[in-house]
């Protein structure tokens, strides 16, 4: 398992290579100027100029290259173009919320998506089928900012269950936990219907199938048929969809940070490209392939504990 | 039972009944910013930035709290001064005793003479050209400090005010903390900075030794919260005391009916010009120039924006500020001879004009019902609409054939009309600033009202500028709009809340929340 993990983490280096290229050509290409955003809009030309030598966009493009792709190499993030501040702080600032609110959102995704897709497959055209097909459209399509404001008016605003403003009160953990319930849900909420959908497609085509027929038939209580011998066998498709999505959920998480006003990995990339901080997008993009690479590498193994026959494939 | 325990820990956990009581005064203040700009006295520019400069610092003479205007300044670290008769030469008499933040020690003439040169070296200031004027800055003993003008400038206090360049910071912070300064910013106001989490929020505690009196707020917290909906409800929710408000006259009408809830308008104004490029065709033609200007009907602008929050332009300057003149009459909405002028200028079936517009919604609303009534005579305004960023740095490269900027500046003409008319800030030069209108119409007399030491001649050459820039039509102006900021009840400024020159609310040793 080891040499595996290693083999995946060093083809995971070219991924991260070309990563980094296209974001530094991008960043460059896309007009906008960073000194805008440091010295406002009062400063004369001149002024930016000699911001630009110092902080090296002057430089040919290839020499920028080399000089960003050397820092990289020494494990070096670097400082943000506008508050200085080394990258890696500003990162870590903000990871433990990104970690968490993925995590929670993971939790309700599979807790509330599974058996809901279970018991839609069971009853089939059945009224928990209906209500898990319409809930899990409503879910893929209802925009992220739309239903974080309905939640924040019902729970925040008219009931008071819940702050609006997510960080208020970090440092206390019972109040952490109470500020992510909303977030969590919001960003699980799409989730949900992913994997509602998947499974329930799974278990349907997993109930047609001859040894389910033979495990009724031999007399087993339909209850474990369900979940021990079909349900086990839609695991792999399950854990797909989530791994793909834990990827994707730091990029995605974005909306929902926004609206619960929480800080994390997808507000300061957005922050960083509105300030055009070369650096700071640099860095963050590095982080978010590392961690999707690593999301991959963890859905890969998790096959192995699901599914036997990976394992000795 | 079991059963019920589990409820009734989710019940408290749900209601959060376990919120300590504390007897700390806590003001948060809502922005409508994801991050900080600059914190740096020096560098902060941005709308996000200027109230808690505010907060943390102070200058010679200050804004009195709640006003934007200059007649009423009024002492603060220096308790008196005079000026020599040709007023050149300026003396500043410091008060005595006054603390910087944390263990950086007194306040003294040597670092109101660093702070001030820092002001004026462009390599650490964004406000340098405030301070050309100057010749000299020194120390005559720790607590007098003279300021030497090659030039007699508009408004001297204004520059030592506690505003942009004016603030003073620690002289040994400064050096000490070098780069770091604009996170870790030192100053003597009342409050002082203890955290800055980036994307989240500032802290500030009192300054128990502010020489105006302790604080009787404790601590401020400033939040980020860029998303309208979320602020406006936090706001609702109560978690927010003070929040930035949105310049709309839905919003406006929609938060004076709460309860507890104090909504207040206040200048200064941003004017938002259309700045027409004289050097790109077809508006190198002063006839399409000036068809513009008759075609643009702002009292329906002023509609659109809503009376409470907007209203219409005098000048190309915006109302309130030293030298604005409405006698420098603008031209009156008139299509037909905006028809006519297009006709003679050999455009009879219209003319197009190619813009750069930024997608910042507010901005490209605006914008639109500009398009449309420029549309009506036969000019079609063509937007190739960009990201706000983008839209910076290209308008800065006179990329764009007309451009629609809006400000609000240091309230006096002069710094308006440099910035925006006169022909060294035109763009792409290296003395840039924001002209994008290449006019150079004006120079010689706001050049000559610059160095002025008559303040009825100046604001004489103020007017003839004034008219011959509207006369040429380097810019049409379209409207002006007011800061909005609400409040609850229970916070009490200590003042009549009727300008705000830092853009925000000052929180000063007298704010109480209750």
């Amino acid at each position: 398992m080891l040499r595996f993990v290693i083999k995946r983490l060093i083809l995971a280096i070219p991924t991260l290579w070309a990563v980094l290229t296209t974001v530094f050509v991008l960043v460059r290409v896309v007009p906008g100027d960073p000194t805008i955003a440091i010295l406002g809009d009062q400063a004369s030309e001149g002024a930016r100029a000699e911001l630009r030598d110092k902080l090296g966009l002057s430089k040919p493009i290839l020499a920028q290259y080399v000089d960003f792709m050397s820092q990289i190499l020494t494990g070096d993030l670097g400082r943000s173009l506008s508050t200085n501040r080394p990258i890696a702080d500003d990162v870590l600032a903000v990871l433990p919320y990104t970690i968490e609110l993925t995590l929670a959102a993971l939790v309700v995704g599979t807790v509330l998506g599974v058996p809901l897709g279970v018991l839609a497959a069971k009853n089939r055209n059945g009224f928990a089928d209906w209500f898990a097909r319409i809930f899990s459209l409503a879910g893929v399509s209802f925009p992220a900012f739309v239903s974080g404001i309905l939640l924040l008016l019902v729970f925040a605003v008219e009931l008071r269950w819940f702050p609006v403003i997510s960080s208020a009160n970090a440092a206390d953990p019972v109040e952490r936990l109470r500020a992510l319930v909303l977030p969590a849900l919001n960003l699980g909420l799409l989730m949900v219907a992913y994997v509602t959908r998947v499974t329930r497609s799974g278990m349907l085509k997993a109930l047609s199938e001859d040894y389910v027929r033979t495990a009724r038939a031999k007399g087993l209580p339909y209850r474990t048929v369900v979940w021990r011998h079909a349900f086990r066998n839609v695991l792999v498709p399950i854990v797909t969809v989530v791994g793909l999505y834990l990827g994707v959920l730091i990029g995605n998480a974005v909306l929902t940070e926004i609206v619960f006003n929480r800080p994390g990995i997808g507000k300061l990339i957005v922050t960083a490209l509105n300030q055009r901080d070369y650096s700071l997008l640099q860095g963050l993009m590095v982080v978010s392939a590392f961690a999707i690479v690593l999301a991959n590498i963890l859905t890969d193994l998790t096959y192995g504990l699901v599914d036997p026959r990976v394992k000795t494939q | 039972m079991k059963r019920h325990i589990i409820a009734a820990t989710a019940a408290a956990f749900l209601m959060g009944v376990a919120l300590p009581a504390s007897a700390e005064s806590v003001l948060t203040v809502g922005m409508a910013a994801a991050d900080i700009g600059q914190l740096d006295p020096h560098r902060a520019t941005t709308t996000q930035d200027k109230p808690v400069v505010s907060w943390m610092f102070n200058g010679l003479v200050r804004f009195k709290p709640g006003s934007s205007s200059l007649e009423e300044l009024e002492p603060d670290l220096a308790e008196s001064w005079d000026k020599s008769a040709d007023g050149l030469t300026w003396t500043f008499k410091l008060r005595k005793g006054v603390k910087f933040h944390g263990d950086w020690g007194e306040m003294t003439a040597d670092d109101v003479v660093y702070s001030l040169k820092r002001a004026a070296d462009s390599k650490t200031s964004s406000f340098a050209s405030d301070y050309a004027a100057v010749a000299a800055i020194e120390a005559v003993d720790p607590s007098t400090v003279k300021i030497v003008l090659k030039q007699p400038i508009p408004a001297l206090l204004g520059i030592v005010a506690n505003y942009h360049g004016g603030n003073i910071v620690s002289k040994k912070a400064a050096e000490a903390i070098g780069p770091d300064f604009k996170t870790k910013p030192v100053g003597t106001g009342p409050f002082a900075l203890v955290e800055y989490k980036s994307n989240e929020s500032l802290t500030f505690v009192a300054n128990k030794a502010y020489f105006r009196g302790a604080p009787k707020i404790d601590k401020i917290v400033y939040r980020f919260i860029p998303a309208d909906a979320s602020r406006d409800l936090a706001f609702t929710s109560g978690e927010l005391d003070v929040v930035y408000g949105r310049q709309d006259q839905r919003w406006v009408e929609r938060f004076k009916k709460e309860p507890n809830v104090v909504v207040e308008v206040v200048q200064p104004s941003e004017l938002s010009l259309f700045h027409l490029n004289r050097a790109m065709k077809p508006l190198d033609d002063l006839r399409v120039r000036q068809a513009i200007a008759y075609a643009v009907d702002s009292k329906q602008m002023v509609a659109f924006k809503g009376a409470a929050t907007a209203l219409p332009p005098v000048s190309v300057i915006p109302t309130g500020y030293l030298g604005t003149d409405e006698k420098a009459k603008l031209y009156p909405f008139d299509p037909a001879k905006a028809k006519a002028l297009l006709a003679e200028a050999g455009y009879p079936n219209g003319v197009a004009i190619k813009v750069l517009q930024t997608s910042l919604p507010t901005m490209l609303n605006s914008m639109q019902i500009l398009q449309a009534q420029l549309k009506t005579v036969g000019i079609d305004l063509q937007m190739e609409v960009v990201d706000h960023q983008s839209w910076h740095a290209q308008i800065r490269k006179d990329l764009s054939g007309a451009n629609y900027y809006s400000a609000a500046r240091f309230p006096v003409a002069d710094v308006y009309l440099k910035q925006f008319f006169h022909s060294s800030a035109t763009v792409l030069k290296p003395t840039a600033v924001t002209n994008f209108s290449h006019c150079d119409v004006a120079d010689k007399e706001i050049d000559e009202a610059s160095v002025a030491v008559d303040p009825v001649k100046q604001k004489e050459l103020w007017y003839i500028a004034q008219k011959k820039i509207i006369e040429d039509v380097c810019a049409v102006p379209l409207f002006e709009q007011l800061q909005v900021w609400a409040r609850h009840t229970n916070v009490d400024y200590g003042y009549q809340f009727k300008g705000a020159i830092h853009l925000g609310p000052v929180i000063t040793e007298a704010t109480t929340k209750k």
